[in-house]
Protein backbone atom coordinates (compact mmCIF):
# COMPACT_ATOMS: atom_id res chain seq x y z
CA UNK A 1 0.00 0.00 0.00
CA UNK A 2 1.10 3.09 -0.80
CA UNK A 3 1.81 5.97 1.90
CA UNK A 4 -0.65 7.82 0.27
CA UNK A 5 -3.40 5.11 0.26
CA UNK A 6 -2.45 4.35 4.10
CA UNK A 7 -2.69 7.78 4.45
CA UNK A 8 -6.30 7.92 2.54
CA UNK A 9 -7.40 4.81 4.36
CA UNK A 10 -6.30 6.17 8.06
CA UNK A 11 -8.13 9.38 7.41
CA UNK A 12 -11.30 7.26 6.81
CA UNK A 13 -11.14 5.14 9.65
CA UNK A 14 -10.04 7.75 11.95
CA UNK A 15 -12.54 10.48 10.76
CA UNK A 16 -13.92 11.82 13.70
CA UNK A 17 -10.79 12.51 15.30
CA UNK A 18 -9.18 13.98 12.17
CA UNK A 19 -7.77 17.49 11.08
CA UNK A 20 -7.71 20.68 12.17
CA UNK A 21 -10.94 22.29 13.22
CA UNK A 22 -12.52 18.53 13.22
CA UNK A 23 -11.48 18.50 17.28
CA UNK A 24 -13.60 21.18 17.71
CA UNK A 25 -17.36 18.71 17.54
CA UNK A 26 -15.22 16.13 20.08
CA UNK A 27 -16.07 16.07 23.94
CA UNK A 28 -13.38 17.44 25.18
CA UNK A 29 -12.06 19.93 22.95
CA UNK A 30 -8.18 20.25 22.55
CA UNK A 31 -6.85 23.55 24.23
CA UNK A 32 -5.75 26.27 21.53
CA UNK A 33 -2.58 26.42 20.03
CA UNK A 34 -0.73 23.18 21.45
CA UNK A 35 2.54 23.10 20.35
CA UNK A 36 3.93 20.08 18.70
CA UNK A 37 7.47 18.92 17.95
CA UNK A 38 8.33 16.94 14.74
CA UNK A 39 9.39 13.39 14.58
CA UNK A 40 12.72 13.55 12.82
CA UNK A 41 11.35 9.46 12.27
CA UNK A 42 8.57 10.09 10.62
CA UNK A 43 9.68 13.15 8.75
CA UNK A 44 11.36 12.53 4.84
CA UNK A 45 11.72 15.95 2.83
CA UNK A 46 12.32 14.61 -0.47
CA UNK A 47 12.54 16.23 -3.91
CA UNK A 48 12.41 15.54 -7.27
CA UNK A 49 14.39 16.94 -10.17
CA UNK A 50 14.47 15.72 -14.14
CA UNK A 51 17.43 16.59 -16.43
CA UNK A 52 17.79 15.99 -20.11
CA UNK A 53 18.85 12.99 -21.36
CA UNK A 54 19.61 11.62 -17.92
CA UNK A 55 17.22 9.85 -15.35
CA UNK A 56 15.31 11.52 -12.64
CA UNK A 57 17.19 12.58 -9.66
CA UNK A 58 15.21 11.35 -6.33
CA UNK A 59 16.87 12.62 -3.23
CA UNK A 60 16.02 13.67 0.74
CA UNK A 61 17.44 15.98 3.44
CA UNK A 62 18.61 13.83 6.39
CA UNK A 63 18.67 16.76 8.69
CA UNK A 64 16.39 19.24 9.51
CA UNK A 65 14.22 20.54 12.58
CA UNK A 66 10.53 21.86 12.68
CA UNK A 67 7.84 23.07 14.72
CA UNK A 68 4.23 23.50 14.61
CA UNK A 69 1.36 25.12 16.89
CA UNK A 70 -1.90 23.71 16.36
CA UNK A 71 -5.24 25.95 16.91
CA UNK A 72 -8.29 23.55 16.34
CA UNK A 73 -10.33 26.18 16.63
CA UNK A 74 -9.25 28.87 14.85
CA UNK A 75 -6.97 27.21 12.43
CA UNK A 76 -5.86 29.99 10.83
CA UNK A 77 -4.00 30.91 14.02
CA UNK A 78 -1.83 27.90 13.38
CA UNK A 79 1.92 28.17 12.68
CA UNK A 80 4.25 25.79 11.24
CA UNK A 81 8.27 26.15 10.37
CA UNK A 82 10.83 24.12 9.07
CA UNK A 83 14.82 24.65 8.80
CA UNK A 84 16.55 22.11 6.64
CA UNK A 85 20.13 21.70 6.87
CA UNK A 86 21.29 22.11 3.31
CA UNK A 87 24.26 19.94 3.55
CA UNK A 88 22.04 16.99 4.73
CA UNK A 89 21.29 16.34 0.81
CA UNK A 90 21.27 12.71 0.26
CA UNK A 91 20.44 11.28 -3.69
CA UNK A 92 22.53 8.09 -2.88
CA UNK A 93 25.47 8.65 -4.15
CA UNK A 94 28.56 10.61 -2.00
CA UNK A 95 30.13 12.48 -5.21
CA UNK A 96 26.45 13.09 -6.19
CA UNK A 97 25.84 14.73 -3.06
CA UNK A 98 29.07 16.81 -2.77
CA UNK A 99 28.23 18.48 -6.10
CA UNK A 100 24.78 19.54 -4.91
CA UNK A 101 26.30 20.80 -2.23
CA UNK A 102 28.61 23.05 -4.20
CA UNK A 103 27.92 26.47 -4.80
CA UNK A 104 26.62 24.70 -8.95
CA UNK A 105 23.46 23.84 -6.59
CA UNK A 106 22.48 24.47 -2.63
CA UNK A 107 26.01 26.36 -1.72
CA UNK A 108 25.46 24.53 1.42
CA UNK A 109 28.96 26.27 2.79
CA UNK A 110 27.03 29.69 2.42
CA UNK A 111 23.61 28.97 2.55
CA UNK A 112 23.41 26.06 5.48
CA UNK A 113 19.85 26.39 6.02
CA UNK A 114 16.59 26.40 4.05
CA UNK A 115 13.95 27.49 5.76
CA UNK A 116 9.99 27.55 5.87
CA UNK A 117 7.43 29.57 7.97
CA UNK A 118 3.98 30.00 7.64
CA UNK A 119 2.32 32.98 7.17
CA UNK A 120 -1.13 31.77 7.19
CA UNK A 121 -3.51 28.20 7.14
CA UNK A 122 -6.44 28.07 5.72
CA UNK A 123 -8.65 25.07 6.37
CA UNK A 124 -10.20 23.64 2.87
CA UNK A 125 -11.71 20.59 4.15
CA UNK A 126 -11.51 18.31 7.10
CA UNK A 127 -8.40 16.13 6.20
CA UNK A 128 -6.71 19.27 3.73
CA UNK A 129 -5.33 22.55 4.79
CA UNK A 130 -3.42 25.35 2.87
CA UNK A 131 -0.52 26.61 4.41
CA UNK A 132 1.06 29.95 2.73
CA UNK A 133 4.33 31.22 3.93
CA UNK A 134 7.63 31.97 2.47
CA UNK A 135 10.20 29.54 1.72
CA UNK A 136 13.92 30.80 1.59
CA UNK A 137 16.47 29.17 -0.37
CA UNK A 138 20.10 30.29 -1.21
CA UNK A 139 18.97 33.59 0.39
CA UNK A 140 16.43 34.45 -1.48
CA UNK A 141 13.19 34.31 0.54
CA UNK A 142 9.73 33.72 -1.83
CA UNK A 143 5.89 32.80 -1.04
CA UNK A 144 4.89 29.55 -1.44
CA UNK A 145 1.38 28.00 -0.51
CA UNK A 146 0.87 24.24 -0.38
CA UNK A 147 -1.99 22.31 0.11
CA UNK A 148 -1.29 20.14 2.94
CA UNK A 149 -3.66 16.52 3.72
CA UNK A 150 -3.30 15.79 7.49
CA UNK A 151 -4.53 13.90 9.74
CA UNK A 152 -4.80 13.00 13.71
CA UNK A 153 -4.67 9.60 15.32
CA UNK A 154 -3.12 8.49 18.42
CA UNK A 155 -1.77 11.42 19.72
CA UNK A 156 -0.16 12.10 16.33
CA UNK A 157 -0.50 14.38 13.44
CA UNK A 158 0.80 13.19 9.98
CA UNK A 159 1.18 15.29 7.29
CA UNK A 160 1.28 15.30 3.69
CA UNK A 161 2.47 17.92 0.83
CA UNK A 162 3.38 17.83 -2.40
CA UNK A 163 4.28 20.82 -4.52
CA UNK A 164 6.65 22.78 -7.25
CA UNK A 165 8.84 25.11 -7.29
CA UNK A 166 10.56 26.96 -9.22
CA UNK A 167 14.32 27.19 -8.60
CA UNK A 168 15.18 29.97 -11.34
CA UNK A 169 12.98 32.34 -8.99
CA UNK A 170 15.87 31.28 -6.01
CA UNK A 171 18.87 31.95 -8.95
CA UNK A 172 19.38 28.00 -8.59
CA UNK A 173 20.64 28.20 -12.80
CA UNK A 174 22.91 25.84 -13.29
CA UNK A 175 22.34 23.61 -15.93
CA UNK A 176 19.18 25.30 -17.32
CA UNK A 177 18.02 24.16 -19.91
CA UNK A 178 19.78 20.75 -19.82
CA UNK A 179 18.16 20.46 -15.89
CA UNK A 180 14.81 21.36 -15.34
CA UNK A 181 13.87 24.54 -13.44
CA UNK A 182 11.17 22.61 -11.74
CA UNK A 183 11.94 20.72 -8.37
CA UNK A 184 9.18 18.71 -6.78
CA UNK A 185 8.83 18.61 -3.37
CA UNK A 186 7.24 15.98 -1.47
CA UNK A 187 7.10 16.13 2.45
CA UNK A 188 5.70 13.87 4.98
CA UNK A 189 6.09 14.36 8.38
CA UNK A 190 4.57 13.54 11.50
CA UNK A 191 4.16 15.24 14.81
CA UNK A 192 3.81 14.65 18.69
CA UNK A 193 2.72 16.84 20.89
CA UNK A 194 4.50 18.65 23.05
CA UNK B 1 62.41 3.96 -43.02
CA UNK B 2 65.30 2.41 -40.73
CA UNK B 3 67.49 -0.55 -42.31
CA UNK B 4 67.97 -2.03 -38.83
CA UNK B 5 66.31 -5.46 -38.56
CA UNK B 6 62.89 -5.44 -37.64
CA UNK B 7 62.47 -7.41 -34.34
CA UNK B 8 60.71 -10.69 -34.20
CA UNK B 9 58.25 -9.31 -31.32
CA UNK B 10 56.69 -6.31 -30.02
CA UNK B 11 58.75 -4.81 -26.90
CA UNK B 12 57.65 -5.58 -23.16
CA UNK B 13 57.10 -2.14 -22.71
CA UNK B 14 54.63 -2.22 -26.11
CA UNK B 15 53.02 -5.02 -25.32
CA UNK B 16 51.82 -4.05 -21.89
CA UNK B 17 51.03 -0.56 -22.89
CA UNK B 18 48.75 -2.20 -25.70
CA UNK B 19 46.82 -4.86 -23.55
CA UNK B 20 46.59 -2.49 -20.74
CA UNK B 21 45.10 0.32 -23.24
CA UNK B 22 42.72 -2.24 -24.55
CA UNK B 23 41.12 -3.42 -21.31
CA UNK B 24 40.65 0.24 -20.27
CA UNK B 25 38.98 1.37 -23.96
CA UNK B 26 36.33 -1.36 -23.51
CA UNK B 27 35.42 -0.51 -19.96
CA UNK B 28 35.32 3.16 -20.61
CA UNK B 29 33.25 1.80 -23.99
CA UNK B 30 30.96 -0.57 -21.69
CA UNK B 31 30.29 1.70 -18.99
CA UNK B 32 30.13 4.81 -21.66
CA UNK B 33 27.40 2.71 -23.22
CA UNK B 34 25.61 1.55 -19.55
CA UNK B 35 25.91 5.24 -18.45
CA UNK B 36 23.72 6.62 -21.79
CA UNK B 37 21.33 4.30 -22.54
CA UNK B 38 21.65 1.34 -19.69
CA UNK B 39 18.05 3.07 -17.89
CA UNK B 40 20.17 2.94 -14.19
CA UNK B 41 19.08 5.60 -11.56
CA UNK B 42 20.71 9.00 -11.35
CA UNK B 43 23.03 8.37 -8.45
CA UNK B 44 24.31 5.24 -10.20
CA UNK B 45 24.72 7.13 -13.48
CA UNK B 46 26.28 10.14 -11.88
CA UNK B 47 29.13 7.77 -9.98
CA UNK B 48 29.49 6.08 -13.75
CA UNK B 49 30.08 9.22 -15.63
CA UNK B 50 32.69 10.21 -12.95
CA UNK B 51 34.77 6.83 -12.66
CA UNK B 52 34.41 7.68 -16.83
CA UNK B 53 35.57 10.97 -17.06
CA UNK B 54 38.68 9.73 -14.63
CA UNK B 55 39.60 6.53 -16.50
CA UNK B 56 38.99 8.74 -19.70
CA UNK B 57 42.43 10.49 -19.07
CA UNK B 58 44.20 6.96 -17.87
CA UNK B 59 43.73 6.36 -21.29
CA UNK B 60 44.69 9.81 -22.64
CA UNK B 61 48.24 8.82 -20.73
CA UNK B 62 48.63 5.25 -21.90
CA UNK B 63 48.17 6.32 -25.17
CA UNK B 64 50.62 9.23 -25.24
CA UNK B 65 52.42 6.76 -23.28
CA UNK B 66 52.40 4.01 -26.14
CA UNK B 67 53.10 6.95 -29.18
CA UNK B 68 56.23 7.53 -26.98
CA UNK B 69 57.41 4.51 -27.14
CA UNK B 70 56.80 3.64 -31.02
CA UNK B 71 59.86 5.96 -31.83
CA UNK B 72 62.23 3.82 -30.01
CA UNK B 73 60.75 0.29 -30.08
CA UNK B 74 60.83 -0.85 -33.60
CA UNK B 75 57.69 -3.10 -34.54
CA UNK B 76 57.93 -6.08 -36.09
CA UNK B 77 57.41 -6.54 -39.50
CA UNK B 78 53.83 -6.63 -41.12
CA UNK B 79 52.08 -9.08 -43.44
CA UNK B 80 52.92 -9.16 -46.48
CA UNK B 81 50.28 -7.62 -49.38
CA UNK B 82 47.04 -5.59 -48.81
CA UNK B 83 46.42 -7.35 -45.38
CA UNK B 84 49.12 -6.20 -44.04
CA UNK B 85 48.77 -2.41 -45.60
CA UNK B 86 44.87 -2.65 -43.95
CA UNK B 87 46.30 -3.98 -40.74
CA UNK B 88 48.50 -1.28 -40.52
CA UNK B 89 45.90 1.66 -41.51
CA UNK B 90 43.40 -0.07 -39.36
CA UNK B 91 46.65 0.38 -36.21
CA UNK B 92 47.13 3.69 -37.54
CA UNK B 93 43.29 4.68 -37.34
CA UNK B 94 43.17 3.17 -33.85
CA UNK B 95 45.45 5.81 -32.46
CA UNK B 96 43.71 8.34 -34.13
CA UNK B 97 40.32 7.83 -33.40
CA UNK B 98 41.61 6.99 -29.62
CA UNK B 99 42.57 10.62 -29.43
CA UNK B 100 39.81 12.25 -30.96
CA UNK B 101 37.46 9.84 -28.56
CA UNK B 102 39.15 11.28 -25.70
CA UNK B 103 39.60 14.61 -27.15
CA UNK B 104 35.74 14.71 -28.05
CA UNK B 105 34.73 13.47 -24.33
CA UNK B 106 37.24 16.22 -22.67
CA UNK B 107 35.68 18.97 -24.83
CA UNK B 108 31.86 17.37 -23.54
CA UNK B 109 32.65 18.00 -19.90
CA UNK B 110 34.36 21.16 -20.70
CA UNK B 111 31.56 22.49 -22.84
CA UNK B 112 28.77 21.56 -20.82
CA UNK B 113 25.98 23.70 -19.63
CA UNK B 114 26.00 21.91 -16.54
CA UNK B 115 30.01 21.66 -15.74
CA UNK B 116 30.72 18.69 -13.04
CA UNK B 117 34.33 18.96 -12.32
CA UNK B 118 36.44 16.07 -13.51
CA UNK B 119 38.33 15.00 -10.59
CA UNK B 120 41.09 12.55 -11.00
CA UNK B 121 40.52 10.24 -8.64
CA UNK B 122 40.15 13.23 -6.16
CA UNK B 123 43.72 14.04 -6.37
CA UNK B 124 42.94 17.27 -8.27
CA UNK B 125 40.78 18.51 -10.97
CA UNK B 126 41.56 18.64 -14.21
CA UNK B 127 41.23 21.93 -15.72
CA UNK B 128 38.29 22.35 -18.75
CA UNK B 129 39.54 23.23 -22.62
CA UNK B 130 36.60 24.93 -23.61
CA UNK B 131 33.51 27.16 -22.02
CA UNK B 132 30.29 26.07 -21.41
CA UNK B 133 28.61 26.23 -24.68
CA UNK B 134 25.11 24.55 -25.55
CA UNK B 135 26.37 24.60 -29.36
CA UNK B 136 30.07 23.67 -29.06
CA UNK B 137 28.23 20.69 -26.63
CA UNK B 138 26.30 19.33 -29.08
CA UNK B 139 28.84 19.02 -31.58
CA UNK B 140 31.15 17.25 -29.15
CA UNK B 141 28.34 14.85 -27.53
CA UNK B 142 27.83 13.67 -31.43
CA UNK B 143 31.28 13.35 -32.24
CA UNK B 144 32.14 11.25 -29.19
CA UNK B 145 29.40 9.15 -30.25
CA UNK B 146 30.56 8.87 -33.57
CA UNK B 147 34.14 8.25 -32.49
CA UNK B 148 32.91 5.45 -30.17
CA UNK B 149 31.16 3.77 -32.60
CA UNK B 150 34.28 3.91 -34.69
CA UNK B 151 36.44 3.00 -32.70
CA UNK B 152 33.98 -0.24 -31.78
CA UNK B 153 34.01 -1.11 -35.00
CA UNK B 154 37.63 -0.61 -35.64
CA UNK B 155 38.63 -2.81 -32.39
CA UNK B 156 36.27 -5.63 -33.92
CA UNK B 157 38.18 -5.65 -37.61
CA UNK B 158 41.59 -5.25 -35.60
CA UNK B 159 40.51 -8.57 -33.45
CA UNK B 160 39.29 -10.29 -36.39
CA UNK B 161 42.50 -10.05 -38.04
CA UNK B 162 44.34 -11.06 -34.75
CA UNK B 163 42.13 -14.24 -34.93
CA UNK B 164 42.59 -15.11 -38.42
CA UNK B 165 46.22 -14.99 -38.54
CA UNK B 166 46.21 -17.02 -35.30
CA UNK B 167 44.06 -19.35 -36.69
CA UNK B 168 43.75 -19.22 -40.18
CA UNK B 169 47.06 -18.29 -41.31
CA UNK B 170 49.08 -19.83 -38.11
CA UNK B 171 51.35 -17.09 -38.11
CA UNK B 172 52.87 -15.26 -35.07
CA UNK B 173 50.83 -11.53 -35.43
CA UNK B 174 48.86 -12.47 -32.67
CA UNK B 175 51.55 -14.30 -30.58
CA UNK B 176 54.13 -11.64 -30.42
CA UNK B 177 51.47 -9.32 -28.84
CA UNK B 178 50.96 -11.48 -26.03
CA UNK B 179 52.65 -10.83 -22.87
CA UNK B 180 56.46 -13.13 -23.56
CA UNK B 181 56.24 -16.16 -21.54
CA UNK B 182 59.50 -17.30 -19.82
CA UNK B 183 59.70 -20.66 -19.49
CA UNK B 184 59.79 -21.25 -22.85
CA UNK B 185 61.31 -17.82 -24.64
CA UNK B 186 63.89 -16.90 -22.15
CA UNK B 187 65.53 -20.75 -21.01
CA UNK B 188 67.12 -20.52 -18.07
CA UNK B 189 70.78 -21.21 -18.42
Amino acid sequence: MTTQARLSYRAQAARAALAVGVLAHAATPAPAADNWRIDPARTHIAFAIDAVGYPRTHGEFRQFAGRISVDFQHPEMSKVSFHVQSQSVDVGSTSFDDYLRSPAFLNSARFPSIDFTSGSITKIDDHTVRVAGDLTLLGVTRPLSVQVAVQREDGRLAFLAKTTIDRLEFGMNSGFPLVSRDVELVISSAAVQL
Amino acid sequence: MSLEPRPERWSGSIVALHWAGAAIILCLLAVGWAMVDGDLDSATTFDLYQWHKAFGFVALGLTALRLAARPVSPAPSEAPGWEGKLASVAQALLYILTLALILSGWLVVSASPLPVPTRFFDLFVIPNIAQPDPSLFAAAVLAHRLAAWGIALLIALHVAGALKHHFVDGDDVLTRMLPRRRASSEPRP
